[in-house]
């Protein structure tokens, strides 16, 4: 330490307050390159980096099935081995449910929630990071088994015993629990900004009823998420210290009881298909009013069945253990209350169809997923009520009518409904539009695809295969041509043709990215707010935040009733609009800055779960590097210092956001 | 960034990993020297930590000169807190490590908030950014470890007094500390201005009274009945016989936690001085139950008379050890008190015969149920 | 903003009709004979479950075609045609209550029958006779407890082949020793879990003698799919002659005959493990095996009477040959009792595959049975290893083996 005496100047010291007597690092800064998006805290950036992940899971797990199919085409198969194949389906559900479906909802609601409601980021962006990071590192530790002693072998609801240190000797079901663990943290940080985003930053004007229904879908969503994730936290832990640390809480012969992890897992794992159904029910409540030209019909009662689906759902766990050996009068009631939930689903269905019913129905491919997910969702609905009678389910349950029924929902449900939302949404975030012929054959490969694949199952389901066999054998496959031989080949057919119809799309994608055409702003003429912003939006999205009068917000300042004939008359065009706010742009725009400590504090928390399988001193170490990123998060201030934008140090990066205009 | 200083610690922080790692792998991750590697790698650490914070100490200031700080260094109160802290290390080395550990808490604590003072003191002449700066640097860690301290003091403390006192006294403790409180709060919400006064009185004075009490009851020991617990293991099984002897130990509350309607094969009941059973899935009485081998398999004992009974599973004969002596296998429930229920879970590897039949019974009951094990 | 061609529209209409009314153009091209065919109820059990299908069922059906329909009809009907856009009515709150009463009424009829039905199938009052089924990885284990009404007179214990009279209510009291099993003979009844710790009943009843076909059906491990069993139901007589087949006393093959060599060769390497009852070692003592010892899960199967069986390996593999498999799985219900009766010959035995699995078991079903690989377990196999037997070993206990009966 030095005091430096200088000679005095006058009577009186001069007192200086130094400017750079302490702090650790700079806070990053940089607005182009890999480092503005891996520090980055922008809702948007954030949004298209969970899909870009979403999507590489989502191949991931496709190919996983893929080869399910091909050892299933024939009898006897050779492709993979019993052990293989029993990581293969584990995995593969593991990766689809979590690494798939909840990210990409996740990707669509952190990059429109914020703009439908007006907002110009999340409540809490570097949380936003941090979930961001924490699903990759998750993902990847997940993952990593296979490179490690094998995956996860179990299945994805991981019943114990069976998924015990005796009967689970290797790594696999460590890794599968340390990996959950981790992405169930970041859903369930998600969730708590993303309710604090729409309760607290929605813009004037918008109350809660005039909210677009994709923000109050996510937003029940993330109530279950709320409330489900941390069941599935304790039982996660349960099991861990019971695989790493002796604890006997699924060992029977020391008094438990397996079907505490039944209750446990399916108390969270019922919400969870509503976690994953939901974001795609918003989704297409926004398609299909946009391309029928007409607003959703009773938006106050889609809004109340997704409210109502999501609380019921905690009520009905219990039909995923009718032959678990629960008492009679538990089947009953969980029979009874699941029957029960049909019934808000059904209202949506009805009102997506009133939706269109004299309408002005534009079929682009982005309609035609939309329509696709109400025809196969409502098959895959039916298929779910003749589960919910117990009896037939004790039939029924464990066999392919039960993967046919979820795959119509997952698949011909939510994922039709993302890509619903790829193709209405494209324009939006990167300024071009996915082409049309080229989404034609990507929506009726998938469409063709998915019904050989997933229809023949009803039939091997009801006629006695059942799940999860790594071979199916000629003697118990029937007679006569359409034996279920036949039908598992028609099934891993169409597994391809809906592999070829994915490959459509991400040939699509990369056409589009290449072409030179730019997007409209408003080329749907939509009817939601992210529509009122350039294409891709700013960097703050709203020029001036708007104010809201009406559901449907964008669409009333476009149009007006013509009173006369009672039709609608447009009065403005999206760009007329959107240049408005740009004359009337808020003077000082302050946006939340980018940090490191998001993904510094997920590496430590990866190493921190990597720790339970590996010992202790990775524990250690990943404790150390979570606290100290705790740390620098608390200790960072909240904008980034001048000196940190120094121009010799900095590549010319300034506080600047993006010109406006 | 990096500043010199700090190189060093950094320097020293990867020589501690990369031993440590290397002393894990090649000697014994469990030996105390693995452990001394990564203190050494973790305090390094930390200190490189806190010197690149600060600048290594350095001062730096916009303009060229800086006026040296001419004020008189402020009484601080942390060399009296490290004094404490080294007594109480010193004293808990002598007596017990709560005291130990505490100290050294307390010495560690000390050390940091000194050293940041003195630091912050130094960094300009500008007083009001000296107690920022400081702020900056220690107050994250100040909160937590007043707080941590503060309630682990509390804690302690009340937990002695409440092992200390019987349950009665515990109650009249809890009413006087709830009126105290309710009182308080009356105060509060009707006289404003007397808030901060009283809010100080309360606070000192239930603090003396918890560190007086605290200590009190520490030093006179826990109650009589803890104590004998402590030593006593009533339910182990070498307080118990499978006869018909006296209750002396007992547990009554297992009527309470029996709760395996779907995990018992059968239930053997005792009434009127008579034993019968009843298998799951047959509602009339049977003279025989049936085990899978090699299964943990519960059975569930009512006793439905007034006096204790205890129900006695007698499962054939093993050879002892390398001679040729049988002894008789068995196991049995504690006994069981009027209308309360005990579970005996058994494992049969070996099948039953006629020669060796397997029988469940009750000392003092007429009666036997066989017990065939395929 | 194009309008959409009529032909597009059109086939867009006509597809989705299809799609709807795809399910019952499917239902045609079903397997005939599927073994475990959940529609083909056999059993009072099964018929009360599949009398609720056929009430529910429809109904999803037509619900299924009348939305398909309806979806269809809008597709076609309200396309862009070129018209203004249509006025902005928000929805019609009474179509909407209308919507929910509806499907809450037919739900509620469907409850009532259900929940009639669930309570049916709990019933146990009228059990006519009790068997114990023990799942294990990979095999079913069963032992029926002494029940004079019956003819048993001691406990019979076999695997992988339940028998059972012919329209007799059966109740099965169903746990594990490891993990979770399921049984199902669908076209006896739905499935239960059989869950370690825990005891569950399950009713079986067949109406007329035949084999019925079942799997297990909870994810239990490497060879879940290789746990499979089948049902036999006897008429009463044949069922009578069964039990007291399984009761008679064990008899040692004649002195010099390669199955008496096979006798001392299952003594040296498979009494460990597999018991015979009343298997006598050259002293005349009874020996009892001890699984226990080997096994992680405590048991293997008994085989005192493999060859009355014509499945083995968890009812994995087939112990007949091609053609008496024929002859058995189609016997007219008549005859099938007589053919089940007569067991495994010489002639019908499929020496290929049990001479393969006495070579190398673990080659022919996945188990965790790699004596280098026992650590987690102690030392105990989860599995039958490969016992490193001669092909002069094999022969002998193959002869000694068909003497089981």
């Amino acid at each position: 330490m030095a005091i430096i005496e200088r000679p005095g100047t006058g009577t009186t010291p001069v007192v200086v307050t130094p400017q750079q007597t302490f702090g650790a690092v700079k806070r990053p800064v940089q607005t182009k390159g890999w480092r503005e998006w891996l520090f980055t805290v922008d809702h948007k950036k954030i949004g298209i980096m969970y899909g870009v992940v979403a999507m590489v899971f989502f191949i991931i797990g496709g190919v996983e099935a893929l080869l399910i199919r091909l050892q299933l085409a024939m009898p006897d198969g050779q492709i993979l081995s019993a052990d293989k194949y029993n990581q293969m389906f584990t995995m593969h559900a593991t990766t689809m449910v979590f690494l798939f479906a909840m990210p990409m909802a996740a990707a669509f609601a952190n990059y429109f929630l914020p703009l439908q409601i007006g907002a110009r980021d999340v409540a809490f962006p570097r949380i936003n990071a941090l979930s961001l990071w924490l699903l990759i590192i998750g993902g990847l530790v997940l993952n990593a088994s296979w490179f490690l002693g094998g995956a996860a072998d179990g299945g994805w609801f991981m019943y114990a015993p069976n998924s015990g240190p005796i009967f689970s000797p290797s790594n696999g079901v460590d890794f599968w629990v340390i990996g959950l663990q981790i992405t169930g943290v970041a859903s369930l940080l998600g969730s708590i900004n993303l309710i604090v985003t729409v309760l607290n930053m929605r813009a004037p004007g918008m109350s809660l009823m005039k909210m677009p229904v994709f923000t109050w879908m996510i937003l029940v969503v993330q109530f279950l998420l709320v409330f489900s994730l941390p069941v599935i936290t304790v039982a996660l832990v349960l099991l861990m210290l019971q695989r790493s640390y002796g604890a006997t809480f699924f060992d029977v012969s020391q008094g438990a009881d397996p079907l505490l992890w039944q209750h446990l897992f399916w108390i969270f794992g019922h919400p969870e298909v509503y976690v994953l159904i939901l974001p795609a029910f918003g989704i297409i409540s926004e398609v299909l009013p946009t391309f029928a030209r007409k607003p959703l019909f009773g938006y106050p009662f889609v809004v109340f069945s997704g409210a109502s689906i999501g609380l019921v759902g905690f009520g009905v766990w219990a039909h995923h253990m009718f032959a678990s050996g629960l008492g009679p009068v538990s089947v009953a009631v969980f029979s009874v209350a699941t029957m029960a939930i049909a019934i808000p689903t059904g209202v949506k269905i009805f009102n997506w169809l009133l939706t269109m019913w004299g309408g002005k129905i534009w079929y682009t491919t982005a309609m035609n997923f939309a329509i696709g997910l109400v025809v196969l969702f409502t098959i895959g609905g039916l298929s779910g009520v003749t589960h919910s009678v117990a009896p037939s389910d004790t039939q029924q349950t464990d066999t392919y009518y039960i993967v046919a029924h979820f795959h119509y929902v997952l698949f011909g449900g939510m994922v039709f409904g993302l890509f619903s939302g790829f193709y209405y949404w494209w324009p939006k975030v990167f300024g071009k539009m996915l082409n049309e012929k080229l989404g034609a054959w990507n929506f009726w490969f998938m469409v063709i695809g998915m019904n050989l694949t997933f229809g023949p199952m009803h039939i091997l389901g009801l006629q006695g295969q059942p799940r999860r066999m790594y071979v199916w054998t000629e003697a118990r496959a029937g007679e006569g041509f359409f034996n279920l031989g036949f039908w598992n080949m028609v099934a891993s057919v169409g597994s391809f043709i809906l592999a070829v119809g994915v490959l459509f799309f991400l040939i699509n994608v990369v056409v589009t990215a290449r072409s030179k055409q730019q997007a409209p702003l408003d080329p749907w003429d939509a009817r939601t707010l992210e529509w009122l912003t350039t294409s891709p939006p700013k960097e703050h999205n709203f020029d001036r935040i708007p104010v809201v009068h009406h559901l449907d917000e964008f669409f009333h300042r476009k149009y007006e009733e013509d009173t006369a004939t009672h039709t609608m008359k447009k009065v403005a065009e999206g760009e007329d609009l959107v240049r408005a706010e740009e004359e009337g742009a808020d003077a000082h725009i302050h946006l939340p800055s980018p940090s490191y400590w998001p993904i510094v504090l997920s590496v430590g928390v990866g190493l921190l779960g990597l720790g339970t399988i590996y010992g202790v001193p990775m524990i250690v170490i990943g404790f150390a590097i979570t606290l100290f990123a705790s740390y620098g998060w608390i200790l960072e201030p909240s904008v980034a210092e001048e000196i940190d934008f120094e121009p010799s140090d900095n590549d010319g990066n300034t506080k600047e956001i993006a010109p406006l205009g | 960034m990096i500043t010199p200083g700090s190189k060093y610690f950094l320097g020293l922080t990867g020589l501690g990993l990369v031993s440590a790692v290397l002393y894990c792998f090649l000697v014994n991750p469990s030996d105390l020297g693995a452990y001394a590697l990564f203190g050494l790698f973790i305090s390094a650490a930390l200190i490189a930590g806190f010197s690149i914070f600060t600048r290594d100490g350095d001062v730096a200031t916009a303009a060229e000169a800086v006026e040296a700080n001419t004020e008189a260094t402020a009484p601080s109160f942390w060399p009296i807190i490290f004094a404490l802290g080294g007594a109480l290390t010193l004293l808990g080395v002598a007596t017990n490590e709560i005291v130990f550990v505490l100290g050294l808490s307390v010495l560690v604590g000390g050390a940091v908030e000194w050293v940041i003072d003195d630091w912050a003191e130094k960094a300009s002449a500008d007083s009001e950014f000296n107690a920022f700066v400081r702020h900056r640097a220690i107050g994250a860690f100040d909160y937590p470890g007043i707080a941590a301290v503060v309630l682990g003091f509390i804690a302690f403390l009340f937990s002695r007094i409440m092992l200390t006192v019987s349950k009665d006294e515990a109650s009249i403790i809890f009413i006087v500390v709830s009126a105290v409180i309710f009182a308080a709060g009356f105060v509060l919400a009707a006289k404003p201005a007397l808030r901060g006064k009283t809010t100080a009185i309360i606070s000192v004075v239930g603090a003396l009274v918890l560190l007086v009490a605290g200590v009190a009851s520490a030093l006179s020991g826990e109650r009589k009945e803890l104590v004998k617990y402590a030593k006593e293991d009533v339910y182990s099984v070498a307080n118990r016989g499978c006869g018909k002897e006296e209750g002396k130990y007992y547990d009554h509350e297992a009527n309470g936690s029996v709760s395996l309607r779907s995990g018992v094969i059968a239930t053997v009941f005792v009434e009127d001085g008579k034993i019968r059973a009843q298998e799951i899935g047959i509602k009339k009485d049977v003279e025989t139950i049936t085990i899978p081998r090699s299964n943990s398999t519960s059975i569930l004992f009512r006793n439905l008379d007034a006096e204790e009974y205890r129900l006695v599973a007698t499962l054939g004969k093993v050879k002892v050890g390398t001679t040729d002596v049988m002894e008789e296998v068995g196991t049995c429930t504690q006994l069981t008190g009027k209308n309360e229920e005990q579970v005996l879970t058994v494992t049969i590897p070996k099948p039953s015969s006629p020669e060796e039949p397997f029988k469940l019974t009750v000392p003092g009951a007429t009666g036997e149920i066989k017990v065939v094990v395929p | 903003m194009d309008t959409v061609s009529p032909v597009k529209s059109l086939t867009r209409r006509i597809s989705t009709i299809v799609a709807g009314a795809a399910g019952t153009v499917v239902l045609a091209g079903c397997a005939q004979n599927a073994p475990q065919d959940t529609w083909q109820p056999k059993g009072d059990n099964a018929q009360m479950i599949s009398a609720l299908d056929k009430i529910v069922f429809p109904i999803a059906g037509i619900v299924g075609v009348l939305v398909s329909v309806f979806a269809g009809y809008i597709f076609w009907r309200f396309r862009d045609k070129g018209q203004a856009i249509p006025a902005q009515s928000h929805g019609k709150p009474i179509v909407e209550i209308v919507l929910t009463i509806v499907p809450a009424l037919i739900l509620t009829v469907v409850g009532v029958f259900t929940w009639r039905t669930i309570m049916d199938l709990a019933e146990t009052q009228d059990t006519e006779m009790i068997i114990n089924v023990t799942g294990q990885q990979w095999w079913w284990e069963y032992d029926y407890p002494a029940q004079a009404d019956q003819g048993i007179t001691q406990p019979i214990i076999t695997s992988g082949q339940l028998v059972i009279p012919e329209d007799t209510n059966v109740l099965l009291r169903e746990t594990s020793r490891d993990v979770i099993h399921s049984f199902w003979i669908p076209a006896l009844n739905g499935k239960k879990d059989a869950v370690p710790g825990r005891i569950h009943l399950l009713r079986m009843q067949a109406d007329q003698p035949g084999i019925y076909a079942g799997q297990c059906t909870e994810f239990c491990g490497l060879s879940h799919a290789n746990m499979r069993m089948e049902a036999i139901a006897l008429s009463k007589e044949d069922f009578a002659k069964w039990v007291a087949n399984q009761q008679k006393p064990y008899t040692a093959p004649a002195e010099g005959t390669l199955a008496k060599e096979g006798e001392g060769v299952f003594i040296n390497q498979c009494v460990r493990c597999h018991q015979v009852n009343g298997i006598k070692d050259a002293n005349g003592k009874a020996i009892i095996s001890a699984p226990d010892e080997n096994v992680y899960s405590g048991a293997a199967p008994n085989l005192t009477t493999l060859m009355t069986r014509n499945t083995f390996a968890g009812a994995m593999f087939d112990m007949v040959n091609q053609k008496c498999r024929a002859d058995v799985w189609d016997a007219k219900t008549e005859e099938f009792g007589a053919k089940y009766l007569k067991g495994v010959t010489e002639e019908c035995l499929n020496e290929k595959t049990l001479r393969a699995w006495l070579r190398n078991a673990p080659a022919m079903k996945p188990m965790y049975a790699d004596p280098a690989k026992l650590e987690k377990t102690n030392g105990l196999y989860r599995g039958m290893p490969n016992l490193g037997l001669t092909e002069d070993d094999i022969d002998k206990l193959v002869a000694y083996l068909l003497t089981l009966k």
